[in-house]
Protein backbone atom coordinates (compact mmCIF):
# COMPACT_ATOMS: atom_id res chain seq x y z
CA UNK A 1 0.00 0.00 0.00
CA UNK A 2 1.40 3.38 -0.91
CA UNK A 3 2.06 6.11 1.63
CA UNK A 4 -0.56 8.39 0.16
CA UNK A 5 -3.17 5.65 0.47
CA UNK A 6 -2.45 5.08 4.15
CA UNK A 7 -2.80 8.77 4.89
CA UNK A 8 -5.86 9.13 2.68
CA UNK A 9 -7.62 6.13 4.23
CA UNK A 10 -7.00 7.43 7.69
CA UNK A 11 -8.45 10.81 6.78
CA UNK A 12 -11.44 9.14 5.13
CA UNK A 13 -12.57 7.72 8.44
CA UNK A 14 -13.36 11.19 9.72
CA UNK A 15 -16.28 13.48 8.92
CA UNK A 16 -15.74 15.68 5.83
CA UNK A 17 -15.49 18.85 7.92
CA UNK A 18 -12.86 17.44 10.28
CA UNK A 19 -11.06 15.64 7.50
CA UNK A 20 -10.48 18.87 5.63
CA UNK A 21 -9.75 20.97 8.74
CA UNK A 22 -6.01 21.47 8.02
CA UNK A 23 -6.96 22.47 4.48
CA UNK A 24 -9.47 25.09 5.72
CA UNK A 25 -6.84 26.54 8.02
CA UNK A 26 -4.24 26.66 5.26
CA UNK A 27 -6.69 28.32 2.86
CA UNK A 28 -7.87 30.86 5.42
CA UNK A 29 -4.37 31.81 6.54
CA UNK A 30 -3.16 32.10 2.94
CA UNK A 31 -6.14 34.31 2.05
CA UNK A 32 -5.28 36.53 5.03
CA UNK A 33 -1.69 36.75 3.75
CA UNK A 34 -2.86 37.84 0.31
CA UNK A 35 -5.18 40.45 1.86
CA UNK A 36 -2.31 41.77 4.03
CA UNK A 37 0.01 42.14 1.07
CA UNK A 38 -2.66 43.74 -1.15
CA UNK A 39 -3.59 46.16 1.62
CA UNK A 40 -0.08 47.63 1.69
CA UNK A 41 -0.50 49.85 -1.41
CA UNK A 42 2.63 48.40 -2.91
CA UNK A 43 4.56 50.15 -5.61
CA UNK A 44 4.84 47.07 -7.82
CA UNK A 45 7.12 48.72 -10.37
CA UNK A 46 9.54 49.73 -7.61
CA UNK A 47 9.57 46.19 -6.19
CA UNK A 48 10.17 44.56 -9.57
CA UNK A 49 12.97 47.05 -10.10
CA UNK A 50 14.26 45.78 -6.73
CA UNK A 51 15.38 42.58 -8.45
CA UNK A 52 17.89 44.52 -10.53
CA UNK A 53 18.92 46.59 -7.52
CA UNK A 54 19.52 43.41 -5.53
CA UNK A 55 21.86 42.13 -8.23
CA UNK A 56 23.72 45.46 -8.35
CA UNK A 57 23.87 45.62 -4.55
CA UNK A 58 25.22 42.08 -4.23
CA UNK A 59 27.77 42.92 -6.91
CA UNK A 60 28.92 45.94 -4.93
CA UNK A 61 28.95 44.02 -1.65
CA UNK A 62 31.59 41.56 -2.81
CA UNK A 63 34.36 41.68 -1.97
CA UNK A 64 33.62 43.32 1.42
CA UNK A 65 35.86 46.29 2.16
CA UNK A 66 37.92 45.20 5.15
CA UNK A 67 40.10 48.31 5.00
CA UNK A 68 37.48 50.14 7.09
CA UNK A 69 37.93 47.75 10.02
CA UNK A 70 40.38 50.13 11.70
CA UNK A 71 37.78 52.90 11.59
CA UNK A 72 34.77 50.85 12.74
CA UNK A 73 36.46 48.94 15.54
CA UNK A 74 36.01 51.94 17.88
CA UNK A 75 32.23 52.14 17.35
CA UNK A 76 32.04 48.35 17.63
CA UNK A 77 33.70 48.44 21.04
CA UNK A 78 31.39 51.27 22.10
CA UNK A 79 28.47 49.04 21.12
CA UNK A 80 29.78 46.34 23.47
CA UNK A 81 30.27 48.88 26.26
CA UNK A 82 26.74 50.20 25.88
CA UNK A 83 25.29 46.68 26.01
CA UNK A 84 27.31 45.78 29.11
CA UNK A 85 26.48 49.00 31.00
CA UNK A 86 22.81 48.90 29.99
CA UNK A 87 22.56 45.31 31.21
CA UNK A 88 24.45 46.10 34.42
CA UNK A 89 22.21 49.05 35.35
CA UNK A 90 19.15 47.06 34.33
CA UNK A 91 20.17 44.17 36.59
CA UNK A 92 20.92 46.43 39.58
CA UNK A 93 17.58 48.24 39.39
CA UNK A 94 15.72 45.02 38.61
CA UNK A 95 17.01 43.35 41.77
CA UNK A 96 15.57 46.20 43.83
CA UNK A 97 12.31 46.12 41.87
CA UNK A 98 12.15 42.32 42.02
CA UNK A 99 12.55 42.28 45.80
CA UNK A 100 9.93 45.02 46.32
CA UNK A 101 7.47 43.57 43.78
CA UNK A 102 7.59 39.86 44.71
CA UNK A 103 4.22 38.94 46.18
CA UNK A 104 5.64 36.97 49.14
CA UNK A 105 7.99 39.68 50.46
CA UNK A 106 6.61 42.98 49.11
CA UNK A 107 6.27 45.69 51.78
CA UNK A 108 2.76 46.49 50.55
CA UNK A 109 0.47 45.24 47.84
CA UNK A 110 0.18 48.71 46.25
CA UNK A 111 3.99 48.75 45.87
CA UNK A 112 3.76 45.37 44.16
CA UNK A 113 1.05 46.52 41.74
CA UNK A 114 2.79 49.84 40.97
CA UNK A 115 6.16 48.18 40.28
CA UNK A 116 4.68 45.35 38.22
CA UNK A 117 2.74 47.89 36.19
CA UNK A 118 5.92 49.91 35.69
CA UNK A 119 7.81 46.81 34.49
CA UNK A 120 5.00 45.90 32.12
CA UNK A 121 5.16 49.39 30.62
CA UNK A 122 8.97 49.53 30.22
CA UNK A 123 8.90 46.03 28.74
CA UNK A 124 6.16 46.72 26.21
CA UNK A 125 7.76 49.85 24.74
CA UNK A 126 10.55 48.57 22.46
CA UNK A 127 14.20 49.42 23.27
CA UNK A 128 14.73 51.49 20.13
CA UNK A 129 11.76 53.69 20.96
CA UNK A 130 13.20 54.29 24.43
CA UNK A 131 16.44 55.26 22.70
CA UNK A 132 14.58 57.67 20.43
CA UNK A 133 13.06 59.36 23.49
CA UNK A 134 16.27 59.43 25.53
CA UNK A 135 18.15 61.05 22.68
CA UNK A 136 15.73 63.94 22.81
CA UNK A 137 15.89 64.04 26.61
CA UNK A 138 19.65 63.71 27.29
CA UNK A 139 21.30 64.37 23.92
CA UNK A 140 23.43 62.25 21.61
CA UNK A 141 26.27 59.88 22.52
CA UNK A 142 26.32 56.55 24.36
CA UNK A 143 24.24 57.74 27.35
CA UNK A 144 20.76 57.56 25.72
CA UNK A 145 21.58 54.05 24.49
CA UNK A 146 22.70 52.91 27.93
CA UNK A 147 19.56 54.35 29.53
CA UNK A 148 17.28 52.86 26.86
CA UNK A 149 18.73 49.37 27.30
CA UNK A 150 18.64 49.70 31.09
CA UNK A 151 14.98 50.78 31.12
CA UNK A 152 13.90 48.09 28.65
CA UNK A 153 15.88 45.46 30.62
CA UNK A 154 14.17 46.50 33.86
CA UNK A 155 10.84 45.64 32.25
CA UNK A 156 11.90 42.08 31.57
CA UNK A 157 14.27 41.39 34.47
CA UNK A 158 12.09 43.08 37.12
CA UNK A 159 9.30 40.71 36.16
CA UNK A 160 11.35 37.50 36.05
CA UNK A 161 13.29 38.35 39.24
CA UNK A 162 10.04 38.95 41.11
CA UNK A 163 8.68 35.67 39.73
CA UNK A 164 11.75 33.69 40.79
CA UNK A 165 11.53 35.18 44.30
CA UNK A 166 7.85 34.19 44.40
CA UNK A 167 8.86 30.61 43.62
CA UNK A 168 11.15 30.35 46.66
CA UNK A 169 10.27 27.72 49.24
CA UNK A 170 8.45 29.52 52.08
CA UNK A 171 10.22 27.36 54.67
CA UNK A 172 13.60 28.85 53.85
CA UNK A 173 12.44 32.39 54.55
CA UNK A 174 10.67 31.33 57.75
CA UNK A 175 13.72 29.42 58.96
CA UNK A 176 15.92 32.48 58.62
CA UNK A 177 13.21 34.75 60.06
CA UNK A 178 12.91 32.40 63.07
CA UNK A 179 16.54 33.14 64.00
CA UNK A 180 15.47 36.75 64.59
CA UNK A 181 16.96 38.07 61.34
CA UNK A 182 16.14 41.60 60.17
CA UNK A 183 14.37 42.04 56.80
CA UNK A 184 17.70 42.96 55.18
CA UNK A 185 19.32 39.82 56.60
CA UNK A 186 16.41 37.72 55.36
CA UNK A 187 16.95 39.11 51.88
CA UNK A 188 20.71 38.55 51.90
CA UNK A 189 20.69 35.13 53.59
CA UNK A 190 17.49 33.43 52.45
CA UNK A 191 16.36 35.10 49.26
CA UNK A 192 19.48 36.11 47.35
CA UNK A 193 21.21 32.68 47.61
CA UNK A 194 18.19 30.76 46.36
CA UNK A 195 17.51 33.04 43.39
CA UNK A 196 21.15 33.56 42.34
CA UNK A 197 21.22 30.87 39.61
CA UNK A 198 18.01 32.16 38.02
CA UNK A 199 19.20 35.75 38.38
CA UNK A 200 22.54 35.09 36.71
CA UNK A 201 21.01 33.04 33.94
CA UNK A 202 18.37 35.67 33.12
CA UNK A 203 20.91 38.50 33.27
CA UNK A 204 23.15 36.69 30.79
CA UNK A 205 20.16 36.08 28.54
CA UNK A 206 19.39 39.80 28.71
CA UNK A 207 22.99 40.68 27.79
CA UNK A 208 22.46 38.52 24.75
CA UNK A 209 19.36 40.53 23.80
CA UNK A 210 21.01 43.85 24.63
CA UNK A 211 24.01 43.30 22.36
CA UNK A 212 21.57 42.87 19.48
CA UNK A 213 19.78 46.11 20.36
CA UNK A 214 23.01 47.93 21.05
CA UNK A 215 24.26 47.07 17.57
CA UNK A 216 21.27 48.84 16.01
CA UNK A 217 20.88 51.79 18.40
CA UNK A 218 22.81 53.90 15.90
CA UNK A 219 19.88 53.58 13.53
CA UNK A 220 18.02 56.12 15.64
CA UNK A 221 21.22 58.13 16.24
CA UNK A 222 22.36 56.71 19.57
CA UNK A 223 25.98 55.85 18.79
CA UNK A 224 27.87 52.63 18.21
CA UNK A 225 28.30 50.46 15.15
CA UNK A 226 24.71 51.10 14.01
CA UNK A 227 25.59 54.65 12.92
CA UNK A 228 28.30 53.30 10.63
CA UNK A 229 25.83 50.83 9.19
CA UNK A 230 23.23 53.49 8.38
CA UNK A 231 25.90 55.83 6.98
CA UNK A 232 27.24 53.15 4.63
CA UNK A 233 23.79 52.31 3.25
CA UNK A 234 22.99 56.00 2.75
CA UNK A 235 26.25 56.42 0.82
CA UNK A 236 25.48 53.25 -1.15
CA UNK A 237 28.88 51.90 -0.07
CA UNK A 238 27.59 48.34 0.15
CA UNK A 239 31.06 46.79 0.38
CA UNK A 240 31.35 48.65 3.71
CA UNK A 241 27.80 47.64 4.67
CA UNK A 242 28.73 43.97 4.29
CA UNK A 243 31.87 44.37 6.44
CA UNK A 244 29.85 46.11 9.17
CA UNK A 245 27.06 43.51 8.99
CA UNK A 246 29.64 40.73 9.30
CA UNK A 247 31.22 42.49 12.29
CA UNK A 248 27.79 42.78 13.97
CA UNK A 249 27.22 39.10 13.23
CA UNK A 250 30.55 38.16 14.83
CA UNK A 251 29.89 40.32 17.91
CA UNK A 252 26.39 38.97 18.51
CA UNK A 253 27.56 35.43 17.89
CA UNK A 254 30.59 35.81 20.19
CA UNK A 255 28.48 37.13 23.08
CA UNK A 256 26.01 34.28 22.54
CA UNK A 257 28.87 31.76 22.54
CA UNK A 258 30.48 33.07 25.75
CA UNK A 259 27.05 33.25 27.40
CA UNK A 260 26.25 29.65 26.53
CA UNK A 261 29.59 28.55 28.01
CA UNK A 262 28.92 30.42 31.25
CA UNK A 263 25.33 29.19 31.44
CA UNK A 264 26.45 25.59 30.90
CA UNK A 265 28.94 26.08 33.75
CA UNK A 266 26.23 27.40 36.10
CA UNK A 267 23.97 24.47 35.35
CA UNK B 1 32.49 6.84 49.88
CA UNK B 2 36.19 6.33 49.41
CA UNK B 3 38.81 8.93 50.16
CA UNK B 4 39.55 9.32 46.48
CA UNK B 5 35.98 10.26 45.58
CA UNK B 6 35.80 12.75 48.44
CA UNK B 7 39.08 14.27 47.38
CA UNK B 8 37.81 14.48 43.81
CA UNK B 9 34.56 16.19 44.85
CA UNK B 10 36.48 18.62 47.03
CA UNK B 11 38.89 19.51 44.22
CA UNK B 12 36.00 19.86 41.81
CA UNK B 13 34.19 22.22 44.18
CA UNK B 14 37.31 24.33 44.62
CA UNK B 15 37.79 24.40 40.86
CA UNK B 16 34.18 25.46 40.27
CA UNK B 17 34.44 28.17 42.90
CA UNK B 18 37.63 29.42 41.28
CA UNK B 19 35.94 29.61 37.85
CA UNK B 20 32.92 31.36 39.40
CA UNK B 21 35.25 33.96 40.97
CA UNK B 22 36.98 34.40 37.64
CA UNK B 23 33.66 35.01 35.88
CA UNK B 24 32.56 37.56 38.52
CA UNK B 25 35.95 39.27 38.29
CA UNK B 26 35.66 39.30 34.49
CA UNK B 27 32.25 40.95 34.61
CA UNK B 28 33.34 43.55 37.15
CA UNK B 29 36.27 44.48 34.93
CA UNK B 30 33.99 44.55 31.87
CA UNK B 31 31.57 46.95 33.60
CA UNK B 32 34.37 49.24 34.80
CA UNK B 33 36.08 49.27 31.40
CA UNK B 34 32.75 50.00 29.72
CA UNK B 35 32.03 52.86 32.11
CA UNK B 36 35.50 54.28 31.43
CA UNK B 37 35.22 53.78 27.68
CA UNK B 38 31.86 55.52 27.34
CA UNK B 39 32.65 58.23 29.90
CA UNK B 40 29.68 57.08 31.94
CA UNK B 41 29.40 58.44 35.48
CA UNK B 42 26.85 57.57 38.11
CA UNK B 43 26.09 61.29 38.36
CA UNK B 44 24.93 61.17 34.72
CA UNK B 45 22.00 59.20 36.06
CA UNK B 46 20.72 61.80 38.50
CA UNK B 47 21.89 64.73 36.39
CA UNK B 48 19.92 63.29 33.50
CA UNK B 49 16.75 62.92 35.55
CA UNK B 50 15.75 66.64 35.46
CA UNK B 51 16.22 66.63 31.67
CA UNK B 52 14.10 63.53 31.36
CA UNK B 53 11.37 64.95 33.59
CA UNK B 54 11.43 68.24 31.70
CA UNK B 55 11.14 66.37 28.40
CA UNK B 56 8.27 64.28 29.73
CA UNK B 57 6.26 67.11 31.22
CA UNK B 58 6.92 69.88 28.72
CA UNK B 59 7.38 68.13 25.38
CA UNK B 60 5.86 64.67 25.45
CA UNK B 61 2.86 65.18 27.69
CA UNK B 62 -0.03 65.59 27.36
CA UNK B 63 -0.43 63.45 24.24
CA UNK B 64 -2.33 65.25 21.50
CA UNK B 65 -5.14 62.74 21.35
CA UNK B 66 -6.94 64.65 18.61
CA UNK B 67 -4.60 63.08 16.04
CA UNK B 68 -5.34 59.48 17.08
CA UNK B 69 -7.20 58.78 13.85
CA UNK B 70 -4.07 59.47 11.82
CA UNK B 71 -2.44 56.33 13.26
CA UNK B 72 -5.28 54.01 12.33
CA UNK B 73 -3.83 53.31 8.85
CA UNK B 74 -0.26 52.74 10.11
CA UNK B 75 -1.62 50.42 12.83
CA UNK B 76 -3.33 48.28 10.20
CA UNK B 77 -0.13 48.38 8.18
CA UNK B 78 1.90 47.18 11.19
CA UNK B 79 -0.51 44.28 11.74
CA UNK B 80 -0.42 43.40 8.03
CA UNK B 81 3.41 43.50 8.01
CA UNK B 82 3.62 41.31 11.09
CA UNK B 83 1.16 38.78 9.78
CA UNK B 84 2.58 38.61 6.25
CA UNK B 85 6.13 38.41 7.70
CA UNK B 86 5.10 35.58 10.02
CA UNK B 87 3.36 33.75 7.17
CA UNK B 88 6.47 33.96 4.99
CA UNK B 89 8.76 32.75 7.76
CA UNK B 90 6.46 29.85 8.67
CA UNK B 91 6.20 28.71 5.03
CA UNK B 92 9.96 29.01 4.62
CA UNK B 93 10.92 27.54 7.99
CA UNK B 94 8.60 24.52 8.10
CA UNK B 95 10.47 22.43 5.49
CA UNK B 96 13.87 23.67 6.66
CA UNK B 97 12.94 22.83 10.25
CA UNK B 98 12.51 19.19 9.24
CA UNK B 99 15.81 19.23 7.38
CA UNK B 100 17.56 20.77 10.41
CA UNK B 101 16.23 18.24 12.95
CA UNK B 102 18.77 15.53 13.71
CA UNK B 103 16.25 12.70 14.01
CA UNK B 104 14.43 13.24 10.70
CA UNK B 105 17.04 15.04 8.56
CA UNK B 106 18.01 13.11 5.42
CA UNK B 107 21.73 13.67 6.07
CA UNK B 108 24.05 15.36 8.60
CA UNK B 109 25.37 17.68 5.88
CA UNK B 110 21.84 18.92 5.05
CA UNK B 111 21.20 19.39 8.75
CA UNK B 112 24.33 21.50 9.24
CA UNK B 113 23.56 23.63 6.19
CA UNK B 114 19.96 24.26 7.34
CA UNK B 115 21.20 25.17 10.83
CA UNK B 116 23.84 27.52 9.43
CA UNK B 117 21.22 29.32 7.32
CA UNK B 118 19.09 29.70 10.45
CA UNK B 119 21.96 31.12 12.52
CA UNK B 120 22.79 33.63 9.82
CA UNK B 121 19.21 34.83 9.38
CA UNK B 122 18.41 35.27 13.03
CA UNK B 123 21.75 36.67 14.24
CA UNK B 124 21.43 39.70 11.98
CA UNK B 125 18.89 41.95 13.74
CA UNK B 126 15.59 42.55 11.87
CA UNK B 127 16.26 46.27 11.63
CA UNK B 128 19.51 45.59 9.74
CA UNK B 129 17.60 43.42 7.29
CA UNK B 130 15.07 46.25 6.99
CA UNK B 131 17.83 48.79 6.31
CA UNK B 132 19.22 46.64 3.48
CA UNK B 133 15.78 45.89 2.06
CA UNK B 134 14.77 49.55 2.07
CA UNK B 135 17.78 50.15 -0.21
CA UNK B 136 16.56 47.37 -2.50
CA UNK B 137 12.76 47.66 -2.71
CA UNK B 138 12.36 51.23 -1.47
CA UNK B 139 10.67 52.77 1.55
CA UNK B 140 7.43 51.11 2.65
CA UNK B 141 5.91 48.12 4.42
CA UNK B 142 7.06 45.59 1.83
CA UNK B 143 10.70 46.00 2.94
CA UNK B 144 9.56 45.54 6.54
CA UNK B 145 7.56 42.42 5.69
CA UNK B 146 10.52 40.73 4.02
CA UNK B 147 12.84 41.78 6.87
CA UNK B 148 10.48 40.25 9.46
CA UNK B 149 10.11 37.17 7.27
CA UNK B 150 13.87 36.63 7.10
CA UNK B 151 14.72 37.09 10.76
CA UNK B 152 11.58 35.18 11.78
CA UNK B 153 12.50 32.25 9.56
CA UNK B 154 15.91 32.11 11.24
CA UNK B 155 14.33 31.75 14.65
CA UNK B 156 11.59 29.36 13.55
CA UNK B 157 13.92 26.93 11.75
CA UNK B 158 15.82 26.50 14.99
CA UNK B 159 12.71 26.27 17.19
CA UNK B 160 10.93 23.85 14.85
CA UNK B 161 14.04 21.66 14.56
CA UNK B 162 14.55 21.62 18.33
CA UNK B 163 10.90 20.63 18.93
CA UNK B 164 11.08 17.88 16.29
CA UNK B 165 14.21 16.55 17.96
CA UNK B 166 12.31 16.39 21.25
CA UNK B 167 9.51 14.17 19.97
CA UNK B 168 9.11 10.57 21.08
CA UNK B 169 11.12 8.27 18.78
CA UNK B 170 8.93 5.30 19.76
CA UNK B 171 5.95 6.65 17.82
CA UNK B 172 8.04 7.09 14.68
CA UNK B 173 9.33 3.52 15.07
CA UNK B 174 5.80 2.22 15.55
CA UNK B 175 4.57 3.85 12.33
CA UNK B 176 7.66 2.66 10.47
CA UNK B 177 7.11 -0.88 11.74
CA UNK B 178 3.76 -1.00 9.90
CA UNK B 179 5.77 -0.79 6.67
CA UNK B 180 4.97 2.85 6.03
CA UNK B 181 7.24 4.88 3.74
CA UNK B 182 8.95 8.16 4.55
CA UNK B 183 5.94 10.33 3.71
CA UNK B 184 3.52 8.33 5.85
CA UNK B 185 6.05 8.23 8.71
CA UNK B 186 6.25 12.03 8.59
CA UNK B 187 2.48 12.53 8.41
CA UNK B 188 1.51 9.96 11.03
CA UNK B 189 4.59 9.70 13.26
CA UNK B 190 6.14 13.15 13.30
CA UNK B 191 3.52 15.76 12.39
CA UNK B 192 0.93 14.90 15.07
CA UNK B 193 3.55 15.18 17.80
CA UNK B 194 5.08 18.32 16.35
CA UNK B 195 1.92 20.31 15.62
CA UNK B 196 1.32 21.77 19.12
CA UNK B 197 4.83 23.24 19.29
CA UNK B 198 4.53 24.32 15.66
CA UNK B 199 1.42 26.35 16.46
CA UNK B 200 2.90 27.65 19.68
CA UNK B 201 6.19 28.84 18.15
CA UNK B 202 4.47 30.36 15.14
CA UNK B 203 2.09 32.35 17.35
CA UNK B 204 5.01 33.46 19.51
CA UNK B 205 6.78 34.69 16.40
CA UNK B 206 3.71 36.70 15.40
CA UNK B 207 3.79 38.27 18.84
CA UNK B 208 7.48 39.16 18.46
CA UNK B 209 6.87 40.48 14.95
CA UNK B 210 4.36 43.05 16.22
CA UNK B 211 7.15 44.45 18.40
CA UNK B 212 9.72 44.30 15.59
CA UNK B 213 7.26 45.75 13.07
CA UNK B 214 6.79 48.79 15.27
CA UNK B 215 10.57 49.24 15.23
CA UNK B 216 11.62 48.42 11.65
CA UNK B 217 9.45 51.37 10.63
CA UNK B 218 12.08 53.65 12.18
CA UNK B 219 14.31 53.03 9.14
CA UNK B 220 11.47 53.73 6.73
CA UNK B 221 9.93 50.27 6.50
CA UNK B 222 6.36 51.45 7.07
CA UNK B 223 3.82 51.10 9.85
CA UNK B 224 3.63 52.81 13.23
CA UNK B 225 7.42 53.03 13.61
CA UNK B 226 7.60 55.19 10.51
CA UNK B 227 4.85 57.51 11.80
CA UNK B 228 6.65 57.71 15.14
CA UNK B 229 10.04 58.57 13.69
CA UNK B 230 8.44 61.15 11.39
CA UNK B 231 6.70 62.81 14.36
CA UNK B 232 9.97 62.88 16.34
CA UNK B 233 11.91 64.27 13.40
CA UNK B 234 9.37 67.09 13.05
CA UNK B 235 9.66 67.75 16.82
CA UNK B 236 5.95 66.95 17.21
CA UNK B 237 6.49 65.13 20.47
CA UNK B 238 2.88 65.23 21.61
CA UNK B 239 1.92 63.38 18.42
CA UNK B 240 4.83 61.00 19.00
CA UNK B 241 3.34 60.28 22.43
CA UNK B 242 0.08 59.20 20.76
CA UNK B 243 2.04 56.95 18.38
CA UNK B 244 3.83 55.35 21.35
CA UNK B 245 0.50 54.74 23.08
CA UNK B 246 -0.81 53.12 19.89
CA UNK B 247 2.26 50.87 19.74
CA UNK B 248 1.88 49.98 23.41
CA UNK B 249 -1.82 49.24 23.03
CA UNK B 250 -1.25 47.16 19.91
CA UNK B 251 1.52 45.09 21.52
CA UNK B 252 -0.59 44.39 24.61
CA UNK B 253 -3.69 43.59 22.54
CA UNK B 254 -1.84 41.14 20.29
CA UNK B 255 -0.16 39.54 23.31
CA UNK B 256 -3.63 39.00 24.81
CA UNK B 257 -5.09 37.62 21.57
CA UNK B 258 -2.20 35.20 20.90
CA UNK B 259 -2.35 33.95 24.50
CA UNK B 260 -6.09 33.25 24.06
CA UNK B 261 -5.52 31.59 20.69
CA UNK B 262 -2.74 29.43 22.09
CA UNK B 263 -4.96 28.26 24.91
CA UNK B 264 -7.74 27.53 22.43
CA UNK B 265 -5.67 25.70 19.80
CA UNK B 266 -3.40 23.54 21.95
Amino acid sequence: MSDLKIVAQDLYGRSPMRRLMPLWWALGLTALFVVSILGMNLNIARIIEGGDRLVVMLGQMFPPDFSILGRIIGPAIETLYVAILGTFLGVVFSIVIGVLAAHNITPHVTVEIALKGFSAFTRAVPALIWALLFIVAVGLGPLPGILALAVNSIGMLGKVFAESIEEIDKGQIEAVAATGATPLQIISKAIIPSVTPALVSWSLFRLDINIRYSAVLGVVGAGGIGIELVRSTRMLAFDETLTITLLIFVMVWAVEYVNNKIRAFIR
Amino acid sequence: MSEGVLEYTRKNLIRRRRIARLIIFGFTVAVLVSAHGTGFRIRDLYRGIPNIIQFLTEDLLPPRFSVWRRFLGPTMETIAMSYAGTFLSVVFAAPLGFLAARNVSPSPVVMQVARAIAVFMRTIPPIVWALLLVSIVGIGPFAGTIALGLSGAGMLIKSYADSIEDIDAGQIEAVRATGAGTFAVMMKGVVPQFSPSFVSWSLYRFDLNIRSAAVVGLVGAGGLGFSLSTAVRLFRYQEAAVAILWILGLILAIEFVTAKLRGHLI
